[in-house]
């Protein structure tokens, strides 16, 4: 199993209802910047014209992940699916997992004292099957799936679609897919010159060769 | 004064009063009160601030302390750290003590090794100051932490973090440092003198251990490129360690040894010394800035934190030291440079944590800076003051090290100049 999202972020209306149904699913610390996920924007202009890019954003749930390599007692540690999670009970608040994060995806949780972040929801998985964003969003920007089921619908999804990753050159492997626009236009102010398009084919050995390298730690 | 020899040690027969009730220790006990009002603030804000989350908001919708830390939640600010900025002063006054007092015993081991006789007759007292500043950085680093969760350090250790390594580390190099004070104070001078060379040598191997690890557990956060991309981070906190070490040396210099004919040469020794490395850390901060990633090298340089960088750091650390000790002159002009040392070596500490968050994280897709939701703002830099639980700790950490420098000097007198091993 290896867990991970596509974002077609051109659907996103920013209604936040993914951000509400995170907080009330999770019982996520209440608070504007306490949260697990997060729709963000860009603003600008191009030749004086006037943009906004959002982006719905979340942890990466690296495979690479700089947060459990960093980690003193191994509160953050991999779970099955390469979930990047943090026992609570084991944190020693150092923040050095924040530190390292290159998405700003942590943050203390008052309420427990600890650290805190997106689980992609892992209790309700087998269950449900897929998270609570994904559940609750209106204009289907997510997609929750596993990566080594070629059944699944990120897979059937990512196979159609061209994609990028968020800052890609940290090298840590990320797993938020963001579908690029197909519309050329929002394509363009929404990316920038120097990201890596890709397609299915050309990610599916780097990740399943990762996958391989991880599997044991995500086992434990 | 009367003395009790224990283990080859003599321990000055001195009084409670005169132990405990000092002019010094009593203002320790001020700034340590001090303290102790600042790590309340700290703890009421960690533990016990009005904070909820979205469950108890179900659970309790009319409980009048819930209203009270919904409003909190949503018109002010929850909790004592700020997502953008994990690290914060306490960080920077940890690594101002902690790295300035492993300079001074650094400094002294080195000194000992190229047989610098006249270092070698202040060592203990060099070498006390030091590791007073060592356990001031680790009162500081202690109220950062979680400290009811400590004891997964043992239970659960993630041998590679740079965190972690600090355990190992500071529980074998406390007591290090401690033997070699030992050795210093002792009178079987046979085995402290077959012991002296392995000792020193073993000291300087892990000195440089020490600043490996520190520099290691910068360097990890891969996202922070002010951190991962200054090059050989370690021998570049080695100098700024020796920098500031050196400054604490020419101030301890002055208020112990002012008095005493070996003065003058201790001074020019320390003069020589600070020249040395003020100009080796100004090449390091040339080098340093052109390799380092033109986001962070931008916002420290010539954004807004080049007045501090510039009029703080450089002008207090480097230019004006070097003006003041670069022709030999009075023992004074190098205490004045060692004083604005200290002060820009703090500067230099502070930049440099606050510095490694100040670009955000949010430029995530290359199109520019991200506001968390409708309601923020992008930010393109990133600084949150520290809060007032925060600086009064910083200050209180000065008692710590003063408490401890005067218990050990009231018993062994570490301020004397003694004969060398």
């Amino acid at each position: 199993m290896n867990y991970a999202i596509a974002l077609d972020y051109q659907n996103c209306i920013n209604c936040q209802a993914c951000e509400v149904a995170c907080k009330e699913e999770n019982g996520v610390q209440l608070g504007a910047k306490k949260q697990r996920i997060w729709v963000g924007m860009v603003e600008g202009t191009i030749f004086g014209k006037p943009y906004a890019n959002i982006y719905p954003s979340q942890c990466n749930h690296c495979i690479d992940a700089p947060c459990v390599t960093v980690c003193p007692t191994n509160a953050s540690h991999y779970q099955p699916g390469g979930i990047v999670k943090v026992n609570s009970k084991q944190c020693i608040l150092c923040k050095s997992c924040m530190e390292a994060c290159p998405y700003d995806a942590r943050f203390v949780d008052d309420t427990r004292v600890t650290i805190d972040k997106c689980t992609f929801c892992d209790h309700r998985i087998v269950e449900e099957g897929t998270t609570a964003c994904q559940a609750t969003c209106p204009t289907k920007v997510r997609t929750f799936g596993d990566l080594d089921d070629p059944t699944s619908d990120i897979v059937k999804l990512l196979q159609t679609r061209r994609f990028f990753f968020q800052k890609e050159y940290t090298g840590t492997l990320p797993k938020l897919f963001y579908l690029l626009p197909e519309d050329d236009a929002y394509a363009r102010q929404s990316v920038s010159a120097g990201t890596n398009i890709y397609t299915w084919k050309d990610i599916e050995p780097l990740y399943q060769q990762a996958n391989t390298r991880r599997s044991k730690e995500w086992r434990r | 004064m009367e003395t009790i020899n224990f283990a080859g040690v003599d321990i000055n027969k001195v009084s409670l009063k005169r132990l405990l009730l000092s002019k010094t220790m009593l203002s320790a006990y001020v700034l340590v009160a001090i303290a102790l009002v600042g790590v309340y603030d700290l703890f009421h804000l960690r533990y016990f601030s009005g904070a909820v989350s979205a469950h108890d908001a179900g659970l309790n919708p009319a409980d009048p302390g819930m209203i009270a830390a919904m409003k909190q939640a949503v018109f002010g600010t929850v909790g004592e750290i700020d997502r953008t900025q994990p690290w914060t002063v306490l960080i920077a006054n940890y690594m101002y003590m902690v790295y300035t007092g492993s300079g001074v015993i650094f400094l002294v081991a080195l000194a000992e090794f190229m047989n610098f006789r006249i270092v070698g007759k202040a060592a203990a007292g060099f070498m006390v100051a030091g590791i007073s500043m060592i356990f001031a950085g680790m009162f500081t680093i202690a109220t950062d932490l979680h400290l009811l969760n400590m004891h997964y350090m043992l239970l659960t250790p993630n041998f590679n973090a740079g965190i972690w390594l600090m355990l190992p580390l500071y529980c074998t190099y406390i007591p290090f440092v401690l033997f070699e004070i030992y050795l210093l104070l002792t009178n079987k001078r046979e085995m402290a003198r077959r012991m002296a060379l392995p000792i020193l040598i073993l000291a300087l191997g892990i000195d440089l251990i020490e600043y490996y690890i520190q520099a290691k557990l910068f360097s990890m956060n891969t996202a922070r490129h002010l951190w991962t991309e200054f090059p050989a981070l370690t021998f570049y906190f080695i100098i700024s360690a020796f920098v500031a070490g050196l400054g604490v040396m020419g101030v301890y210099t002055y208020l112990v040894h002012r008095k005493k004919p070996e003065y003058h040469s201790l001074m020019d020794l320390i003069r020589k010394a600070m020249l040395t490395f003020v100009f080796l850390l100004g090449l390091y901060e040339i080098i340093g800035y052109m390799t380092v990633d033109k986001d962070w090298a931008y916002l420290i340089l010539l954004g807004p934190f080049s007045y501090v960088y510039f009029l703080g750091y450089i002008l207090l650390t480097l230019a004006l030291p070097f003006l003041f000790i670069v022709k030999p002159g009075k023992p004074i002009w190098t205490v004045i440079a060692s004083l604005l040392i200290l002060v820009g070596s703090y500067i230099g500490r502070y930049l440099f944590v606050y510095g490694g968050n100040a670009n955000p994280m949010s430029n995530r897709f290359g199109t520019g800076y991200e506001s968390y939701s409708i309601y923020s703002k992008a930010e393109s830099f990133i600084y949150n003051s520290p809060h007032l639980g925060e600086i009064l700790i910083v200050i209180g950490s000065v008692g710590v090290a003063m408490i401890i420098y005067k218990l050990l000097n009231a018993l062994f007198s570490v301020g004397k100049l003694r004969e060398h091993h």
